[in-house]
């Protein structure tokens, strides 16, 4: 399947963004390939364009599957309708369009710092924190409750199989907080211990519930079995136009990664990456849109796209 | 610009004073709300613009933030007559309370309430006018408020009886609705409410009983039970253990705290000046009232 040049281009600088600046968040790369793409895209049309944005969309995805880059994907389509709806020349609109895609881009880059500020009055000094694989957000929570002199200590899950535990102990530890490392099983053993749980999350669902790591929807319901409060952090482009029932409505295309989807194999013998956990379990969404209650969730989304 | 800054100043002031009386922040937001509105109408952008952050704003506006620099001459006058506005809604916030009891209150049903709330007794008073209903009272000790509003309710010739905190649980499965009255609403749907509202609440959750909250809307306060636990008042603890047991008090500690926070699970219903709501509604109404930017005064 050779894919035209623009595309191979696109999918380069979404690597090499992902490359250069490993804190950066993969939807925020995705936007950003994007925008290149639509900067030098040659078309006269918006209908065009938005057939080439979905082309260069389904691009990405096929690359990296996660919630993320498809919530990102999202976004900027509906931020493209948006603003093609205002103004009716073609040349006009794509200024605008990449003006206020730039915008875009550095607003949310703030986001993670306006979410580490909301969050960490949470976290009181003495408090024991449970959190889940590898999230940069959470870390930069974690790192403004520390510069806001507080002392707490975490536990980390090692989040098999690919242990990305392993890689946010590391890096905690580089922050000087203690820092424990627990398997995945002991979650139930160490909840009478911990005094709040602290998620990041891949993609934020229109009930309110989360899309994360495989293993969160376990904590969650250990949370709740033991009254200790579940928090999770995102930023809001990853607020995603789904509404799973149950673990099985989660498409596949989410759960499995892009290399695994493309070798066709049986996906019954494969682990899944991510699960669902609902929005009865979580008790507070941190957000760049502010402290959110899981029913809040639905009503951002709809007043976005609609 | 300069007019928001002052009145941030002196509502930082006010409720550095005394925090737990967190309706006076309430209220400095409130006004900042309105004078913001009141500018922005000035300034000539629609209604329809939201002030809130949502993803569509994120999407659609053109620049980062906006000053209020301009100065308007007639946004004063506008200012006055928006807060005039408010304040005649303010004192109607009981009577349109009350006014909703007919549809909660059946008749030959047994109400619970603890402690003394002025909003729930004309609540009570205004159902008891075409209903005949008992009510339980509990005295909510140390300070046995709830003595007062049996004598106020037992005065409209309602059927009361008052216990102890105590019998809370063993009465509750005889009673159809609890109703209270609380201190401050948290944006997540909370109540800071007399200390002894957290043990009624849970029983009334394993009985199934429905609880309702009666209370006006500038008790809803944009604030989250986080660390900063300044809505905590402790009190004399002379209440509950009085001086004259002086040999005892040195080997003990004795605390008398005012609060009890109660999560939103355990609430059915809020009724307001504005109508009933469900707890998960809060965030709503929170949004409509004060702007995100004033949530930190």
């Amino acid at each position: 399947l050779t894919l035209p040049r623009c595309f191979s281009d696109l999918i380069e600088t979404f690597r090499a963004q992902l490359r250069d600046d490993p804190d950066v968040a993969s939807a925020v790369a995705a936007i950003r390939a994007l925008l290149g793409f639509l900067k030098q895209d040659r078309g006269e049309t918006i209908q065009g364009l938005r057939n080439s944005l979905r082309d260069a969309i389904d691009t990405l995805s096929r690359v990296d599957s996660s919630v993320a880059v498809s919530s990102g994907g999202e976004l900027f389509l509906r931020f493209i309708s948006l603003t093609s709806l205002e103004y009716s020349d073609y040349s006009k609109c794509k200024e605008i369009m990449i003006e206020r895609g730039e915008i875009f881009l550095t607003k949310v880059s703030l986001s993670r710092n306006k979410i580490a500020k909301l969050c960490h009055p949470f976290i009181r000094d003495g408090a024991r924190i449970l959190t889940h694989a590898y999230s940069r957000v959470v870390l930069r929570v974690l790192e403004a409750a520390v510069e806001s002199k507080k002392r707490f200590s975490v536990y980390v899950t090692e989040s098999q199989p690919d242990e990305a535990g392993q890689k946010m102990a590391k890096a905690l530890r580089k922050l000087n907080i203690p820092v424990t490392v627990i398997l995945d099983a002991a979650v139930g053993y160490i909840m009478e211990k911990v005094d709040l749980v602290l998620v990041g999350a891949e993609g934020v669902v229109e009930s309110g519930g989360i899309i994360n790591k495989i293993g969160t929807n376990q904590i969650a319901v250990c949370a709740k079995a033991q009254n200790k409060p579940f928090y999770v952090v995102a930023e809001s482009f990853k607020f995603v136009r789904l509404f799973p029932l149950n673990q099985q409505d989660v498409p596949d295309r989410f759960k499995y990664k892009a290399d695994t989807l493309k070798t066709g194999q049986n996906l019954t013998e494969e682990h899944p990456w991510i699960d669902y956990t609902s929005p009865s379990l979580i008790t507070l969404l941190f957000t760049d849109l502010g402290v959110l209650t899981p029913s809040a969730v639905s009503d951002e989304l709809i007043k976005l796209y609609l | 610009g300069e007019l928001m800054d002052l009145i941030r100043t002196e509502g930082q002031r006010m409720t550095a004073a005394q925090p737990s009386e967190t309706t006076v922040g309430n209220m400095v937001r409130r006004v900042l709300k309105v004078i913001r509105e009141e500018y922005g109408r000035l300034h000539g952008r629609s209604e329809e613009s939201d002030q809130q952050e949502s993803l569509h704003k994120l999407l659609t506006s053109g620049g980062l933030s906006e000053d209020f620099r301009t100065p308007y001459p007639s946004l004063r006058a506008n200012v006055i007559e928006a807060i005039n506005e408010m304040l005649i809604e303010l004192e109607g916030t009981t009577d349109n309370i009350a006014m909703q009891a007919l549809e909660h209150i059946h008749s030959n049903e047994v109400i619970m309430t603890i402690g003394y709330s002025r909003t729930v007794e004309a609540f009570l008073k205004e159902a008891a006018r075409k209903r005949k209903f008992q009510v339980i009272v509990a005295e909510c000790a140390p300070f046995c408020q709830g003595h007062e509003m049996a004598v106020r309710l037992s005065k409209e010739n309602i059927e009361t009886t008052v216990m102890s905190d105590a019998a809370i649980f063993a009465v509750m499965s005889r009673v159809n609705k609890v109703i209270i009255g609380t201190k401050t609403i948290l944006a997540n749907g909370a109540l800071i409410a007399v200390s002894g509202t957290h043990t009624l609440a849970l029983a009334a959750k394993h009985h199934s009983t429905p609880l309702i909250v009666c209370a006006p809307m500038f008790k809803l306060s944009p604030q989250f039970p986080n660390e900063e636990d300044s809505f905590h008042k402790f009190v004399s603890p002379q209440e509950v253990l009085p001086f004259t047991e002086g040999e005892i008090l040195a080997k003990i500690n004795v605390h008398c705290p005012v609060f009890d926070y109660v999560p939103p699970e355990l609430i059915t219903l809020f009724i307001s000046n504005i109508g009933g709501n469900a707890p998960s509604y809060i965030y709503r109404l929170m949004s409509e009232l004060y702007h995100p930017d004033d949530y930190e005064l």
